[in-house]
């Protein structure tokens, strides 16, 4: 499919839409003409004529035409727009969906600020394009072919000779189009280029201010500025040379007609009442041509954002639903079979075998960067296997339908990302529908209730994007709440407690014991505290799985395991056997006390 | 301020007012020799245009009936340099206006960029990210236009239509009031509708930036929203938000397209009265008027009426405009609230001496986070603070760094208040490392480098090599050259911390402070680390927020806080001596292994 096709294929809806403002514009353009015939026949009638009767019906028939021109144009204009809001509407609708289709393999690649730019400013030369762009195109070229129809009639040596433009109109709109094209596609990559750098800049305004790089940044800012700037001149310089060339054409068409039209007269082929008439139709040639220029600009800078939105459209997702993918609930005895993944020339993970009983609980841990998150995206199908085998319940993870698949998964990721809307919205996320209770219920379990209460506006409080204005603690806990509430057959906790205490993280692994039904949980973690009781705990090391075992288990087996508890709790103090602590202490007693807004 | 939400519209606090608009009028002032120059141009052409018609009324008058071919041809040359006056006369238009239009928002651009950069985090966090990208984006763009070919046009047809009342006075006085009585009439309609016009755009601009917003968060939210599933339901939100954003539009639009019908019909009105009453004072019984001056008067009215239609098309594109600009100047007029005192001074180098003075601090909210605190710092030391999740522990940085004002109380460094220097030379002394390790889109060579510029390659390699990030960076497919994202996603969360640290190491910093900069990093990596750091920490005084007691335990002081007031604060060995609650936390981490032996 090429990106016109695809473009028309959104305006085929609005086909009858369009049909009747086309000829709504046909109505107008002939309606047009009429009222400067109308004052005609009164300066010769009425006026020089002295027909006076008819000056009243003239009159009348003057004001009422206008009255319904305008009536028309108001609904054509509204016709147009709306065709074009609803193309737009369609079109962003479709491109919303592709985004929420594209793997992160796309994602790792793309700027948030360019994939935004397709969804804003080229949408926008889209809309242009169709709710004025089109009509006008139309009403120019109907407007010549009448003018020309009606020179014909009076005389076709002269309409010929007035055609001698139509090449060297022709060309310049080829040859301009031909050039404003890059013109347009320069200025489009500046505009996404600034956009993605501005975007990036908001995003991370913390870093810029923390290093004090804000003369860096602004430096950096008017380079893209700059850029966006020239390419905008740029693209006028094209325009500066073709408008006025258009004007010149115009003009010819009053010179070929003084000079032509003179001739003819004096040598009587035509009256000079002929000649008049002419003139009289000369501006419907005239106003057409000058608009050309313009109009090639519009139609190049439509054609450009079209490709543009097309070409990150068409870019198809590696990871989709298989065809007739199983959908069912899952019960979560996981099997990992020689599992590898390769990405950019690079081996990510390597050799995993492992197999998981559901409701039971895997503890991962090693060292950063050693493949633990990928094992888990590979468990969701962010990513696809490069070789072996990933098991769900016997089943490869590649032939479950994908959504199913991930409903099944709860998932508190490593890198927290909140929405900017209410808590309560939040962590209701997975389940949009559910009850305050249960909300509640999941942030009790992942011990953020007290802190939220604290708050001003509790639950409702508003948290900025990326959960800004919560500690890294708060954010991880609303995560946790966030997936817990989804009631997944599988749990994978990504490195979820890495920023809370001790005694809230002890609070939390009671929690998830006491989660009263089978439920796999993946606990990807750092501090061996996290994942001791674990049922299997698996050691990684760039890519493959080192150890394996309990914790017991490793602990004897001296290893990397070993040496990473020993290195977190050195010599165990003796008041910790000696004291009898109580361990079931509810850690919230601190966090009560603590005021609701985060520490950032 | 609430903070706001995707769907919610903004509120907006300055409405537009008569010092807006002469603010929007500095921006122009810069080029008001080159728009002179333009409206000469295009005055000059317009009046050569008015010529073409009178040579054909010549040719036709005199040429023809005495068929001179000659005469025709010096009228048809008179024409074709009129041709190439216009042809140049718009060139220099388009030339020129192009390069003002994207001045001026080039210019507007930069100053609402720059004023960014001095607000404080609460402006970022109070709002969705792409709500303010929009305005200085896609805002300032909608401008361009208006703001150079807008100006143009409007002063070139005012000047046009000047012109023509003063030829239709000349001509005659009551024809020409009849037709100026139309501009009351639809000035009144234009008032009329303005008020519902206004917020019809207003409407719409939020629209537009809610959709905006929703984009953007849908963009970077993209994992959380494939893993639960909410595809659909975003689906769903983003078409009400596109739903709104079309009604917006299409309702803003209508108020526009009511304009052009309007002034068609008065302009006709008036020319039908004009017929009326010019034909009855020409055929009264003693006429005061002539056929020649209705008929001439005629050909006037069109030419009378066209300028306005054109600025009634400005006052359109003016109103939508509008709705924009109060959203751009409202962001550059958002205060500062942490900047340089009037008489600030530089920072000297710093020694590393950092003193709370009875330090008490609220953020918009007014709740008390930190109570009176007071601690010294002394040069060259380390200090851990620790504390249950939202004790205000990145708060006592934060302020450090003077990222907020504190509320009463006084922070010294070197015995210098922080609020009477600079703060690019306090920040600039600093190496900070936050909680969320931000990585610009980029080479890995980039990021590291941003914590400072000048930095070599083999240094940016050094600091790698510090914090154990070089060999993961050596392993990827470009090493140092590999390029990554703003979501970072080809590396994982603890990579991502080790080159935000390297970033810090190479800044330089007097004061080294680390908000969680290892909750991601293994441990065997972490103690790797820690050997690279006792070096390089050595001169440097140090902060360090962490929650994995390891990471903490060698600082020469730890600092217990909770309840907005530091608790405790001594050694590692000092603490486990007094059995509070550092104690406390100490021991909980054991816990867990009580309850194996319990089992």
């Amino acid at each position: 499919m090429t990106p016109m096709k695809w473009f028309l294929s959104f305006l085929k809806k609005y086909r009858g839409l369009m049909i009747f403002g086309i000829i709504l514009t046909f109505i107008i353009t002939s309606l047009n003409i009429i009222n400067p015939y109308i004052s005609g026949l009164i300066v010769d009638k009425v006026i020089r004529g002295g027909e006076y009767d008819l000056l009243l019906p003239f009159v009348g028939l003057m004001v009422i035409v206008v009255a319904v021109k305008g009536g028309l144009r108001f609904v054509y204009q509204l016709v147009f727009e709306t065709a074009s809001q609803g193309t737009l509407y369609d079109m962003r609708d479709k491109v919303y969906r592709k985004l929420l289709q594209e793997d992160f393999a796309f994602y790792n690649k793309k700027r948030t600020g360019d994939l935004m730019s397709r969804q804003t400013g080229d949408m926008d030369a889209i809309r242009h394009f169709v709710a004025y762009v089109i009509y006008f195109t139309l009403e120019n070229i109907l407007m010549f072919i009448i003018a020309l129809v009606m020179i014909f009639t009076v005389n076709v040596k002269l309409a010929l000779c007035m055609l001698i433009v139509l090449p060297f109109t022709a060309l310049c709109t080829y040859l301009q189009s031909k050039e404003v094209k890059p013109a347009f596609k320069r200025n489009r990559d500046c505009f996404s280029s600034l956009n993605a750098f501005v975007q990036e800049n908001i995003s991370g305004n913390r870093v810029v201010r923390a290093f004090s790089k804000e003369d860096y940044e602004i430096d950096k800012f008017n380079k893209e500025n700059d850029a966006f700037r020239r390419a905008g001149i740029d693209a006028s310089h094209v325009w500066m040379k073709y408008v006025p060339i258009f004007e010149v054409l115009a003009y010819s068409l009053n010179i070929i007609l003084m000079l032509y039209g003179g001739y003819m007269v004096i040598n009587e082929e035509i009256s000079l009442g002929d000649l008049v008439m002419v003139n009289g139709y000369l501006w419907m040639l005239n106003n057409p041509l000058r608009m050309a220029g313009w109009l090639v600009n519009d139609i190049g800078n439509f054609v450009t954002s079209v490709e543009k939105i097309y070409a990150t459209y068409s870019e198809e997702p590696n990871i989709k639903t298989p065809k007739k993918g199983i959908s069912r609930k899952l019960k979560g005895d996981i099997s990992f079979q020689n599992v590898s993944y390769r990405a950019d020339d690079e081996d990510i993970v390597m050799d995993i075998n492992f197999d998981v009983k559901a409701g039971q609980t895997v503890g991962i841990i090693g060292t950063t960067g050693s493949g633990k998150s990928t094992i888990m995206n590979l468990l969701c199908r962010f990513y696809d296997t490069t070789s072996g085998q990933v098991l769900i319940d016997g089943t490869d993870v590649k032939n479950l339908d994908l959504y199913n698949l991930r409903s099944n998964i709860g998932m508190a990721m490593q890198d927290v990302f909140l929405f900017s809307d209410t808590i309560e919205g939040n962590i209701a996320y997975g389940r949009p529908d559910c009850s305050f209770e249960d909300v509640k219920k999941a942030a009790i379990m992942a011990d953020a209730n007290h802190f939220i209460m604290a708050m001003p506006d509790g639950y409702d409080t508003v948290v900025g994007e990326r959960g800004v204005g919560l500690s890294g603690g708060q954010k991880q806990r609303i995560s946790l709440a966030r997936a817990l509430l989804k009631n997944p057959s599988i749990l994978i906790l990504d490195d979820t407690t890495s920023a809370v205490d001790m005694e809230t993280e002890n609070y939390i692994q009671k929690q998830l014991k006491n989660i009263g039904r089978t439920c796999t949980t993946f606990i990807i973690a750092y501090r061996i505290s996290s994942i001791k009781d674990a049922d299997l705990i698996l050691v990684m090391d760039k890519g493959r799985i080192i150890e394996k075992g309990t914790h017991a288990e490793l602990l004897k087996k001296g290893g990397y395991y070993a040496t990473t508890f020993h290195n977190q709790y050195g010599e165990i103090p003796e008041d910790v056997l000696r004291e009898d602590r109580s361990v079931s202490q509810k850690p919230t007693e601190t966090n009560g006390k603590q005021s609701g807004k985060g520490g950032n | 301020m609430a903070r706001n939400k995707f769907d919610v519209d903004e509120v907006l606090e300055d409405s537009f007012d008569v010092n807006q608009l002469k603010r929007l009028g500095n921006y122009i002032i810069p080029y008001k020799k080159q728009m002179a120059f333009v409206v000469f141009m295009m005055l000059s052409s317009s009046a050569l245009t008015m010529l073409v018609p009178i040579f054909f009324q010549k040719i036709m008058d005199i040429c023809i009936p005495a068929r001179n071919m000659e005469q025709i041809m010096v009228y048809c040359g008179f024409t074709l340099a009129i041709a190439f006056y216009s042809a140049f006369a718009l060139r220099m238009k388009i030339k020129h206006m192009s390069l003002v239009g994207q001045n001026i928002i080039h210019d507007l651009r930069s100053d609402i960029f720059v004023h960014l950069q001095e607000l404080p985090f609460s402006y970022f966090d109070d709002k969705p990210h792409g709500k303010i990208q929009v305005r200085v984006v896609n805002y300032v763009n909608s401008l361009s236009d208006l703001l150079s070919n807008g100006i143009i046009n409007t002063i070139t047809d005012l000047c046009n239509l000047i012109f023509i009342v003063i030829f239709m006075f000349i001509e005659d006085v009551r024809l020409t009031l009849i037709c100026i009585t139309g501009l009351p009439i639809l000035a009144v309609l234009i008032v009329f509708i303005k008020k519902r016009q206004r917020r019809a755009w207003q409407i719409q601009s939020n629209k537009q930036s809610n959709l905006n917003a929703y984009i953007a968060e849908s963009i970077n939210g993209i994992r959380v929203t494939q893993s639960f599933v909410r595809e659909n339901e975003n689906i769903g939100i983003f078409n009400d938000l596109s739903k709104n954003y079309r009604k917006s539009w299409m309702r803003a639009v209508k108020f526009n397209f009511i304009m052009w019908p309007c002034v068609d019909l008065i302009s006709t009105i008036t020319t039908a009265i004009i017929f009326v009453l010019g034909v009855r004072w020409i055929l009264a019984p003693t006429p005061t008027m002539t056929i020649g001056v209705l008929i001439a008067f005629t050909a006037y009215i069109s030419r009378f009426w066209q300028p306005i239609n054109t600025l009634a098309g400005f006052y359109n594109s003016l109103l939508t405009a509008i709705s924009y600009l109060e959203r751009i100047f409202e962001t550059i007029n958002e205060p500062v609230e942490v900047k340089d005192a009037e008489d600030a001074t530089q920072m000297p180098p710093i020694k590393g001496k950092v003193e709370f003075q009875d330090v008490s601090f609220s953020y918009d909210d007014g709740i008390e986070i930190l109570h009176k605190i007071n601690f010294t710092a002394n040069a060259g030391d380390t200090y851990a603070i620790v504390g249950p999740t939202g004790a205000g522990k990145s708060t006592i940085v934060n302020l450090i760094s003077r990222f907020y004002n504190v509320d009463c109380g006084r922070i010294l460094i070197d015995g210098h208040d922080i609020s009477k220097v600079t703060l690019r030379s306090l920040r600039k002394q600093m190496g900070i490392m936050m909680q969320d390790s931000f990585i610009f889109s980029g080479t890995i060579m980039d990021n590291i480098r941003y914590g400072n510029h000048d930095a070599s390659d083999e240094e940016v390699i050094r600091a790698a090599k510090t914090v154990c990030a070089h060999d993961f960076i050596m392993e990827l497919e470009n090493g140092y050259e590999t390029q990554v994202n703003e979501r970072g996603s080809r590396l994982s969360q603890g990579q991502r911390q080790l080159i935000s640290f390297a970033r810090a190491l190479l800044a330089n910093p007097a004061i080294l402070i680390l908000d969680e900069a290892t909750s991601s990093i293994d441990t065997e990596t972490e103690l790797l680390l820690q050997k690279g750091l006792n070096e390089l920490l050595k001169g440097r005084t140090s902060f360090i927020i962490a929650h994995r007691l390891s990471t903490i335990k060698n600082a020469d002081c730890i600092m217990y806080v909770d309840r907005g007031d530091i608790l405790e604060k001594g050694s590692h060995e000092e603490l486990l001596q007094e059995k509070g609650e550092y104690y406390h936390l100490y021991m909980s981490q054991y816990d867990f292994l009580k309850e194996t032996e319990n089992k």
